[in-house]
């Protein structure tokens, strides 16, 4: 099988900093991949760079074996590239539903014009994410773990090929990792792709099939788990950071 | 409530369409330019209340609409409707080849920047030989205010009703996901730059009409009345007055303000002057999101409602 997403040589700078330093990785159809690293590390921004709000410097993005380093965001959405954002942003004076229903219109392939089923479409969403009781509260009315939670209906609102998650578990409870967790396997046993930015590691250490680690804008470490989490320089540039 | 709203709107629909046959000819007259008013109010609402680009730029859409009818009228001596044809096109035009660029700012940014436009435009103008430069252009004179008081009640439905579909089709929440996050809305797969533009088109059609059937109706334009920018104002006080982003509170925030500043400029002239100004800060202050949304709210929140949007406001 060929890599559904593939990253080659991708740099990006801000005047001097360079956030994201020459990295290169593929994610496989079906695969849970896990990204961890300090703050700082150029997680978010390597999601910025895959979903369109961000140029490269340089290096190139291909997207099923065709480039998308010079398309705008929304060209991707519609291809099917799905991102949640760490700091969320939901549309504050829609509705819970509303906001989902955005994704149902627009998303993969151009959406559903439909309005009446572009709302089903949300309601089925939120109801899978564990918001369906909170359908007609206004957005900005949820609290933290909920709008964790309307982030990822809005992007799987969207039909996504692949699902970027931009610290979806950080500051939920145990209860709610768990069930975050169960929702993105889920979301994978469907046939999405999924990449995972998280700071907790035992969560995301059960959950991804394949571990990258990204340190000062390059990435240091990639594969098996257990196998990354063991590598001393993980250890000393995260864990031991972490724990001193 | 919601099944009572349609019979509501089909009978004040009749009564200010009966206007013209019970009313003096000062109330016809009033009426015409509270309607006028109304449609440009609905006009901006599209690209400053859905959108949520607050533009300056809308005094632009109307005096090519005047001019679009001046010109085809007085210098190729053509029928009216061509006239308005010829001002929606101009409009058209300039809100694709001016919003690309203009329309990549946002918030203050893009304010001063329509504001420019509006100045700029001006001086073009005056320095077009057949817009008649800063002389302006006679219209030939038509006495029929019936007829007039007709068209633009009738443009108001036709903006009203287009403002209606747009709240509740795909277009209109691009539109809304864009004010309410545009970054948010451009990972969703909303096209962004054409959504914008597109509304600012849709914007300028019913500017530039309203400003057509002002300049026949008036039988005169010049640059500065045209291009007035503080037209623009009035038509952003309106449509915030009222309530920005909703189907019918730009309405009733043109013929509200409308009403109370003809009376008081007939009763206190000194006053009137000061009106909008006042308007103006006590909206912000005490109903940021318009008297549609106070009428909503306040039977549930009684005056508290004010208290918490001057206590949110933070003076
Ligand atoms: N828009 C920006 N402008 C300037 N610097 C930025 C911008 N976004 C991120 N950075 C910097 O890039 C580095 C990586 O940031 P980020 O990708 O947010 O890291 P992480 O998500 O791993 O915590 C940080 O040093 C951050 O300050
Ligand atoms: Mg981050």
């Amino acid at each position: 099988m060929s890599a559904i997403l593939e990253i080659k040589n991708v740099t990006r700078r801000f005047s001097g900093l360079v956030a994201v330093n020459d990295v290169s990785f593929d994610l496989q159809p079906k695969e849970i991949l896990g990204i961890i690293g300090p703050n700082g590390a150029g997680k978010t921004t390597l999601i910025s760079l895959i979903s369109g709000t961000l140029p490269p410097s340089s290096g190139d993005i291909l997207f099923e074996g065709k480039s998308i380093a010079n398309m705008p965001a929304y060209q991707r959405a519609r291809l099917g590239i799905g991102r949640t954002f760490q700091i969320m942003r939901p549309f504050p004076g829609l509705s819970v539903l509303d906001n989902v229903a955005v994704g149902a219109l627009f998303g993969r392939g151009g959406g559903n014009a439909e309005l009446a089923r572009a709302r089903e479409l949300a309601r089925a969403q939120l109801d899978f994410v564990g918001l369906g009781k909170n359908v007609d509260q206004r957005a900005d009315e949820l609290g933290g773990p909920g709008r964790k939670r309307l982030e990822l209906a809005k992007a799987l609102a969207m039909q996504p090929k692949v699902l970027l998650c931009d610290e979806v578990m950080a500051g939920l409870n145990l209860v709610e990792i768990d069930e975050v967790i169960d929702v993105i396997r889920k979301v994978r046993n469907e046939g999405i792709s999924v990449l995972v930015i998280e700071h907790v590691i035992k969560a995301i250490k059960s959950l991804s099939d394949r571990l990258l680690v990204l340190h000062h804008g390059e990435k240091i470490a990639d594969g098996d788990p257990e196998t990354v989490l063991a590598n001393q320089a993980v250890v000393e540039a995260y864990l031991g950071k972490r724990r001193a | 409530m919601k099944a009572l709203q349609i019979p509501a709107v089909l009978i004040a629909l009749i009564v200010l369409a009966a206007v013209p046959w019970f009313g003096s000819d000062v109330l016809v007259q009033f009426g015409i330019n509270a309607l006028l008013l109304a449609v440009l109010a609905q006009g901006w609402n599209i690209i400053g209340g859905y959108t949520g680009y607050a533009s300056f730029g809308n005094s632009v859409f109307y005096g090519l609409g005047s001019y679009g009818v001046g010109i085809a009228m007085v210098q190729w001596e053509l029928p009216f409707a061509v006239g308005l044809a010829f001002g929606v096109v101009l409009s058209v035009a300039f809100a694709i080849l001016l919003g690309i660029p203009v329309l990549r700012l946002k918030g203050h940014y893009f304010a001063i920047a329509t504001l420019a436009l509006a100045q700029v435009m001006t001086a073009i103008v005056s320095n077009v030989k057949i817009a008649g430069q800063n002389i302006g252009l006679v219209l030939p004179p038509l006495n029929n205010d019936l007829l007039f008081y007709e068209l633009a009640l009738g443009l108001l439905v036709v903006a009203t009703l287009t403002i209606y579909w747009l709240s509740r089709s795909r277009f209109g929440f691009g539109l809304i996901a864009i004010r309410e996050n545009e970054e948010g809305a451009a990972v969703m797969g909303v096209n962004t730059t054409l959504y914008k533009v597109l509304a600012f088109a849709l914007s300028g059609v019913f500017s530039a009409l309203a400003g057509g059937i002002h300049a026949y109706w008036v039988t005169f334009i010049d640059p500065e009345s045209a291009f007035d920018i503080s037209l623009n104002v009035k038509m952003i006080i309106m449509a915030v007055f009222g309530g920005p982003g909703t189907v019918f509170g730009p309405i009733i925030g043109a013929l509200s303000l409308s009403a109370i500043s003809e009376f008081l400029s007939s009763e206190i002239t000194s006053i009137a002057g000061l009106f909008f100004g006042v308007v103006v800060v006590a909206a912000v202050v005490l109903m940021p999101r318009g008297l549609a949304d106070m009428l909503r709210r306040f039977r549930t929140t009684g005056w508290r409602y004010f208290a918490e949007n001057i206590k949110a406001t933070r003076l």
